[in-house]
This record gives structure tokens, sequence and C-alpha cells, in this order.
């Protein structure tokens, strides 16, 4: 334990550099995730037919190993030079929120009370006035809750990312494994959860901020 | 106001919903669509703001065709209530209450002093509701406020589907006696749809009896619990209608009609009623035994006499019976 501390102060400045670079690649690719996933989100609810079809692939992709999809982009991404690095792992990241964040807004827009929607039509909005003002602030909390699963869901796989030169935490633990540092390994891995535990936390607090006190 | 020309609903090409209504209600009338579930009332009020599209047939608002007006516009100009009073969780009262002004981009300081008007109106003070939200009010109060939105930018027409079937007996009766009392200040052309004829009765200019999406008899309460057209109509109304017109009576017509005894001296058991209660209220005080005598009194609190179980017999006998 006491070595572990050790090891962690005097590698604090590599240790932090990864830290940054996770954040960057885990950050950039949500914000990416939630432009493409929400709206597609919401636009699924006027199409139920598609909606299944976008929602099993979504599913689908979950459920492809990281490392097979890391595999399966290098030939592709090769084309323009780009096999390994920052953009297949970022595509991965991306790919891999879409199911959280996707399922999420389609259900809350989905589940807003009917009565309500009456309503909203009944008084004379517009379709986009009953998206922007009642479905999607109804809908806020289970549309975050989407959002914060992808997040922590990928600030996991992005720890993967680094078998493909993506940097970031991933690369204390292979170097760790490779060189037989177990401090190495465990300092990746605890800072993999602090990461994750604090992005939460401050999406929690994002969540409380934007969601209306009327809405449970 | 509202003319319906032939106006027929068929869902999915099977489901005859409405079937070739043909009615009008003038300006400033409060007409009520009555009938059993499943009669057609809430698709014939829906089709009059376009929320459900018109088979066959016509509807006009104002001598204009409903089909030709922009469903936008002409929705922000009719007032709209639900039974699931339909308030946006999300939204404070105040902004729920201001929804349709602020569409119309009113400006704060108007929708403001509208918002104080219509709170004062349906007896809810508008500071300490202002900032809360739909979830931390009553069911009645949230129901008032549903009627309070539709009324935000003072539209001629408002369409109401059972506004108030979802509140228990007594708090509905109360918020009943508001409205009657907000509309005869406000005087709007009134569409409400309810399945309970004693609400029908209590609040109708003219009642609308539906079966199976045709009309059974357009008239006033009293033409209707007098001269029922046909059988279904009778038995709709039931067996106690005659206790049921006493509501379209108050005591001043009993007065105006048989005077009033002088209060007897060894009768113990008063209790004072005003002249404008109704008779039915008056009967089921007696009838309960609330006391054996009611002594009436005007707004000014003048003594008139008293009323007995008799006076109100007699009064049915001449006045309800016989017409
Ligand atoms: N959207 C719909 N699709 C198919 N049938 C419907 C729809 N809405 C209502 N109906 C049917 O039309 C008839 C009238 O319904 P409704 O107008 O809701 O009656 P009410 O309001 O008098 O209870 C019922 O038989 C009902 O099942
Ligand atoms: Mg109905």
């Amino acid at each position: 334990m006491i070595d572990f501390f050790n090891y962690v102060q005097n590698d604090w400045d590599n240790i932090f550099a990864y830290t940054m670079e996770h954040l960057q690649l885990v950050s950039l690719a949500i914000v990416i995730a939630i432009l493409i996933g929400v709206p597609l989100g919401i636009y699924l609810t006027t199409n139920k037919y598609l909606a299944e079809t976008v929602l099993q692939v979504a599913s689908i992709i979950l459920t492809i190993p990281s490392i097979a999809l890391f595999g399966i982009m290098i030939p592709i991404l090769s084309i323009i030079n780009q096999g390994i690095g920052f953009l297949p792992a970022l595509i991965a990241l991306v790919l891999y929120s879409q199911l959280p964040i996707i399922r999420n807004t389609y259900t809350a827009i989905q589940n807003v009370d009917p009565n309500i929607r009456d309503a909203a039509k009944g008084i004379g909005m517009t379709t986009f006035q009953r998206l922007t003002r009642v479905e999607i602030p109804n809908g806020m909390p289970l549309i975050m809750a989407g959002i914060r699963t992808a997040t922590v869901l990928n600030i996991g796989i992005g720890a993967i990312a680094a078998f493909i030169g993506s940097g970031g935490l991933g690369v204390l633990i292979n170097s760790g494994i490779s060189r037989g540092n177990s401090n190495m390994v465990l300092a990746g891995a605890v800072f993999v959860s602090l990461l994750a535990l604090v992005a939460d936390f401050i999406l929690k607090f994002i969540q409380k901020r934007v969601t209306s006190p009327g809405v449970k | 106001m509202i003319d319906f020309k032939n106006v027929t609903k068929i869902y999915g090409g099977e489901v005859k919903a409405v079937d070739d209504i043909t009615m009008s209600v003038n300006e400033g009338e409060f007409v009520i669509l009555l009938g059993p579930s499943g009669c057609g009332k809430t698709t014939l009020l829906r089709m009059v703001n376009q929320l459900e599209t018109i088979t066959d047939g016509e509807i006009n608002v104002n001598g204009q065709n409903v089909k030709e007006m922009d469903k936008i516009k002409m929705r922000r100009n009719i007032g709209y209530v639900i039974q699931s009073n339909g308030l946006f969780p999300n939204m404070t009262i105040e902004k729920n209450t201001m929804i349709v002004p602020d569409l119309l981009g009113w400006d704060r300081k108007k929708k403001r002093d509208r918002f104080n008007y219509l709170m004062d109106l349906i007896g809810l003070n508008p500071d300490e509701y202002r900032k809360r939200y739909p979830h931390e009010l009553s069911g009645g109060q949230q129901q008032r406020i549903g009627v309070a939105r539709a009324m935000a930018s003072d539209p001629p027409v408002m369409l109401m589907d059972e506004p108030f079937g979802a509140l228990d007996p007594i708090i509905r009766e109360k918020v009943q006696d508001e409205f009657l009392t907000i509309q005869k200040e406000v005087k709007k052309t009134i569409l409400f749809v309810s399945h309970d004829i004693d609400e029908a009765v209590k609040m109708g200019d003219k009642i609308s009896l539906l079966r199976q999406g045709q009309i059974m008899q357009y008239a006033s309460p009293t033409e209707m619990l007098h001269r029922p057209k046909n059988d279904f109509v009778s038995e709709f109304i039931g067996k106690d209608r005659v206790l049921r017109s006493m509501s379209l009576y108050t005591v001043n017509d009993l007065v105006e009609a048989l005077g009033l005894k002088s209060k007897e001296e060894d009768i113990q058991d008063t209790k004072e009623i005003t002249i404008d209660t109704s008779l039915r209220v008056a009967l089921s005080m007696l009838l309960n035994k609330e006391a054996d005598e009611l002594l009436i009194t005007d707004d000014q609190g003048e003594a008139h006499g008293s009323l007995t179980f008799d006076l109100i017999e007699t009064f049915i006998n001449r006045e309800v019976r016989g017409a």
C-alpha cells in the first residue's frame, strides 16, 4: 500500500497527463454522442418501425467486444491513414454510447403523459414548441440518466482503447502488465474509477440544474 | 357561434363514433354534451378544435369552416380543458396559466396582470401560487388552474371535456358553483362534456343528449326533464327526475309562486338559509332532518318567513309535475 502511494507521488505528472488525455477522449466522444443520439432518439418517436430497427442495431453494437471493434476499424480507417490512434477510439466510444443515449431519449419522449401532450396540442403549440417546452423538459431525468450511463461506460472502454494507441489511463495498465509493475496497473484502475465517480457526480449536478423542480 | 352540419366521424373505416350530428351553439350559451360512456361526446368536441379530423359534414365556428382555419392559430383562440387537467409538470403555476399568452407573445406586464386577475377570479392567491408547481396543488386547485389556463387569452369559445370529472363530489359541487359564477361574469360560449345528468341540469343552458353518436334530444334542462322526447331520454334522466328538477329552482321561485309561512312558535328546530339557495339543497336539508323549518332570509339578512316540507311538496305538484 505504501508502495502504491509512493508510486503515485513519484509518477504524479505522468498519471495526471494520462488522466487528462482520457478525459479529453471521453468528453469529446460524449459530446458527439449526445449531438447524434438525442436528436435521433427524438426523431425515432415519430417512426415506430425505424425505432425498433435502430435500437436493435445499437444493442448489437454494444455487444461487440471492444477489442473486436477496434480490430474491425483498423483496416477501414487505414484507408485514410488513421488505422490506430485517437480517431478509431473516438468512433468506438461514440458508437458504444448510442444505445443508452438513444434508448433513454426515445423512452423519455414516449413516456410523456399522453394527456399532457394532448393539452399541449389543444392549446395550440406547434410540434417544435411541444418538444422544447413540454416533452424534453419532462423527459429530462431519463435523458440525463442515459447520458450518465454512457459516460461511465465510455470511461471504462476508453481504458481499453489504449491498445490501439489512443493514450489515456489504459496506457498505465498496459505497460504495467507488460513490465510486471502491479502498482502501475493499480494506479491506472484506481484513476479510471475515480474519473468515473467524479464525472457521474458532475453530471448529477448538471442534471439537477437542467431539470425543473416540478419534474420528479 | 358553433355550428355542426351533418357531422360524422368514423374511426379506422369502421367505428362510427359520431353519426350525422346537426346542432348549433349560440353565442354566450353553455351547452352540455351528455350521454353514456362511448357515445361520442369527446370525439364531437375534439373535432371542433381539430384534434380529430372530420370524416363527413362540416363545423363552423363564428361562421368559418374549421377545416379552412390555421390549426395552431384557431386552437390558441379556443379554450380547452380536459378531465386530467393536463397541466405541465415542468412549469410553475404562473407559466402554466400564461402559456397561451406566452405563445401569442404578450409582454410581461400584461401577462402578470392577467395572471393576477384570473387567480382572483378562481379564488386562489396569485402571489402564493405563482412559483409553485402543479404537483404541489390539490386536485381541485389543479382543475381550477386548468380552467384559468383555458381562459388566459380570453377566448370567446371554450371546449371542456369532463373538466370536473376527476374531483370528489363535495369539491366538484364547489368548483361547479365557482365556475357558474365566473361564467355569469365572462359569458363565454361553452361546449361542455359530461356523463352526469345532475351536472348537466345544474350547469347547462341546453343539453344535447347523445347515444351511439346520435342526438336523442337537444333542449333546455327544464324542457328535457319535463318533456323527454323518447324512452332513452326518460330512462337516462331516471326516476328521480322530479328531485333533479329541483336544482333548477331557487327558494325565491317558490316564494313568488306560493309565498312563505310565518314561523310557527312551537317549532324549535330551525335553520337560516338565503333566498337564492336552490330548492334541491333546501329539500335535502329538510329530508336530512337538519331542521324542521327553514328560515328564509335575503342577502340583507332580513327574514321572509319559513319554508316547510309541505310547502315544497305543494310547489312540486303545482310547478314541476303540472308543467
Ligand atoms: N382514436 C380512436 N380510435 C378508434 N376508436 C375510437 C378512438 N377514439 C374513440 N373511439 C371510439 O369512438 C367511440 C366514441 O368515443 P368517445 O368520443 O371517446 O366517447 P365518449 O367521450 O362519449 O365516452 C367509442 O366507441 C370509442 O371506442
Ligand atoms: Mg370522453
